[in-house]
């Protein structure tokens, strides 16, 4: 009621401030002191990340885990075939050189 | 087969989201000014260990199709022309074109 109660003591303030954080369970903070919390309070943002991509049907993973719907990957099969009759013709893909002079490359040089 | 950069962004979205919360443990030792300088430039020094694929900031938004940087549309994860081509095919739910 009386107007001289203008200015409250800061440290009445102050205890108020940490009574309060204490019974609502905040962080009491009074400097504004940078303490990195706010890398810990954000969210995380990976597996939102991670669901941007829709993941393709991979045929070859779909037989890996149900072998018994014995599916064919016809187009893995076809690769297959056009590899040995590449090879019968003799067009196969040449020897992994063993050494560093046995490329074709290091021959091309000379 | 996806374009080489989206698997590289595959790449960097899968390790950010694994390697996340250990740089968010040593971001906050790094930023925190109650604590010793030696401890946080410590941390510091550990946080520039980790690899580029850890940071999110190289993770980037591509098209799924083309493998388009720019002009993504991320809810369906398509640069603009290949949103086009989709949608006028019907291929996208939803979307029809615009009149008002």
């Amino acid at each position: 009621m009386a107007a001289a109660a203008a200015a409250i003591r800061p440290m009445r303030l102050a205890a108020l401030t940490r009574s309060r954080c204490s019974i609502f369970q905040t962080a009491y903070n009074p400097t504004s002191a940078r303490t990195g919390a706010k890398y810990l309070r954000a969210r995380l943002r990976g597996p939102s990340m991670v669901k941007y991509y829709t993941p393709e049907a991979n045929i070859a993973q779909i037989m890996r885990q149900w072998p018994e719907l014995e599916m064919r990957n016809f187009a893995e099969e076809e690769r297959l075939q056009d590899v040995e009759d590449k090879k019968k013709r003799g067009k196969g893909a040449p020897k992994k050189a063993k050494e560093k002079g046995d490329s074709r490359r290091a021959s091309r040089r000379r | 087969m996806p374009n080489a950069r989206v698997l590289r962004d595959i790449k960097a979205r899968n390790v950010v989201k694994a390697s996340e919360v250990l740089r968010r443990a040593y971001l906050y030792v790094a930023r925190n000014e109650t604590l010793s300088p030696q401890v946080r430039h410590q941390a510091q020094l550990q946080l520039n260990t980790f690899g580029k694929y850890t940071r999110p900031t190289t993770v980037k938004n591509r098209c799924a199709e083309s493998g388009r940087g720019r002009g993504i549309i991320s809810e369906f994860a398509l640069c603009r022309y290949q949103f086009r081509l989709k949608a006028l095919k019907l291929e996208l739910p939803g979307v029809r074109k615009a009149s008002w």
